[in-house]
């Protein structure tokens, strides 16, 4: 039998210790981890966090913590004003005596060898950017969490539709994952997988449909990664103005995909200009 | 599940059922070691347990006890039915005594009868790898960001729910949890790491000598 990789203890260690995981799911897990030394040593670890964390000094005092997180002091604001200005400013200088009145696309600032050209564009340079949204895009399918535990009620269809999507046998899991009952527990996550397959089937007005229902649904494990993919999917149509406003809400979730997506919105940036903000620097942390 | 190897994930090593038969019938003869040895395996499994049950450490600790205690007696008077259900057994015993602590308005501490030649209950090593894990811990929550260690605080040791957070730190719900889980896991990796580390140098140390 194949030893345990711990991921039981990952899902479910958190909301174990923090006395929100269902009784018949925290009965699974004792049976569990009594038995696996790999999900013992997870939950220990997450035990001695909590120990930490209690004997760490707490951030409290009397001033509301909204208060005291929301505000920097007015000096950094006014540092950061300044550079701004100063940064504004040497660029539309140096923009000025290099490129002259003819302005290159500002896509073309990309070495050529780090983004695939069409040679046709390429003998063209001023006919349109050198890359297109499109060619961003990230299509790729998302890896699969498996959400339940052992003994927990798992709808067969669900399972069945993710041994397909295991195989990358994306029409398979599709015509499986659709039948999965909206009442059920997976339902959310048949619904985001089955979009990531029709995403890859190049379906993308019905993949970016699903993804979207995911994502305005609220809080999920799949919420972060709808947004995402929906950008991927604008990105895909060559809708960059799109792509950026999916990037910004994937940003403003601050999850695992926050640095992949504001390194994306970058460069998709790129082809918006100057109409469109840059997503906002990561937010400096306030000094306890 | 994803594929059979998830669905493998949540089964359990082969043997144990057969550990476990055996490691009770050798306790039910009056085996010493045997006793040890299962002093060894479950006290800090059942600690684990009762401290995310109670959320309290010094009742954890008297749970704990107990629990250990009552359940040495049973197998010693040979009330195991099923030796190969000794965890079942075990865990049945404390979440017993959790809910009967629960139930009751005070705790009946001397409702047990203590026998004089119990096994060394207070596990010595144990401790000091907890105190390891506690300690890489401290360090990792200390490079935290304010805003991380403070929501790990209000989850973990005040019991915020992720809406009360948001509201109190002018986040979204969504936003909390995502910073929870990605400082979660720092700090795990960090004492993962590190307890990496220690039992290397352990094992050089030992093949030094």
């Amino acid at each position: 039998m194949k030893r345990c990789t711990g991921t039981p203890a990952e899902l479910c260690g958190l909301p174990y210790i923090e006395g929100t995981l269902p009784e018949h799911q925290v009965e699974l897990f004792e049976t569990h981890f009594f038995e696996c030394p790999v999900c013992f040593a997870y939950l220990q670890d997450l035990q001695a966090m909590q120990a930490a964390l209690s004997r760490f000094p707490a951030e409290k005092s009397d001033i509301p913590v909204r208060k005291r997180l929301s505000i920097l002091p007015a000096r950094t604001w006014a540092l950061g004003a300044a550079a701004a200005i100063l940064l504004f400013a040497a660029v539309f200088s140096f923009r000025a005596l290099n490129l002259g009145p003819k302005r290159a696309p500002i896509a073309q600032s990309t070495p050529p060898s780090t983004s695939p050209v069409n040679p046709q564009e390429q003998a063209n340079p001023a006919s349109s950017a050198s890359i297109r949204p499109s060619q961003l895009a990230d299509l790729a399918l998302p890896p699969f969490v498996a959400p339940n535990l052992r003994g927990a009620q798992e709808d067969a269809q669900f399972e069945s539709g993710m041994k397909d999507y295991a195989r990358s046998d994306c029409r398979d899991a599709v015509a499986a994952l659709s039948k999965v009952p909206a009442q059920s527990e997976d339902s959310r996550a048949a619904r985001f997988y089955c979009a990531a397959c029709q995403m890859r089937l190049g379906n993308l007005t019905e993949a970016a449909a699903q993804m979207h229902t995911v994502a305005a649904g609220g809080d999920s494990p799949q919420q972060e990664s709808a947004l995402y993919y929906e950008a991927q999917i604008a990105l895909a149509n060559d809708d960059p103005a799109a792509a950026h406003q999916y990037l910004m809400q994937t940003i403003a979730l601050q999850g695992d995909l926050e640095q992949k997506a504001r390194d994306e919105d970058r460069k998709v940036h790129e082809f918006l200009g100057e109409q469109t903000p840059e997503a906002p620097e990561k937010p400096e942390t306030v000094a306890r | 599940m994803g594929d059979d190897s998830n669905g493998e994930d949540w089964m359990l090593p082969d043997g144990t059922d057969g550990d476990q038969a055996r490691m009770a019938a050798a306790v039910s003869q009056g085996d010493r070691d045997a006793e040890r040895a299962f002093v060894e395996r479950y006290l800090p499994r059942l600690r684990a347990l009762l401290l995310a049950r109670t959320r309290n450490a010094d009742l954890a600790s008297d749970l704990l006890q107990d629990v250990m205690i009552e359940a040495i007696c049973a197998l010693r008077r040979g009330q195991l039915r099923e030796p190969s259900k000794l965890t079942a057994f075990v865990m049945g015993i404390a979440r017993n005594l959790l809910n009967s602590h629960f139930r009751a308005a005070t705790r009946q501490p001397d409702s047990l009868d203590l026998p004089d030649d119990l096994p060394d209950l207070s596990s010595a090593a144990s401790k000091l790898e907890d105190e390891e894990r506690e300690s890489a811990a401290m360090h990792a929550i200390a490079n935290l960001e304010t805003i991380d260690r403070t929501i790990l605080q209000m989850t973990l040791v005040d019991g915020l729910k992720p809406g009360v957070i948001a509201q109190k730190l002018m986040l979204k719900p969504e936003v909390v949890r995502q910073r929870k889980l990605r400082a979660t896991r720092k700090i795990i990796d960090f004492v993962r790491g590190r307890s990496q580390t220690s039992a290397a140098i352990h094992l050089v140390t030992r093949q030094k000598e």
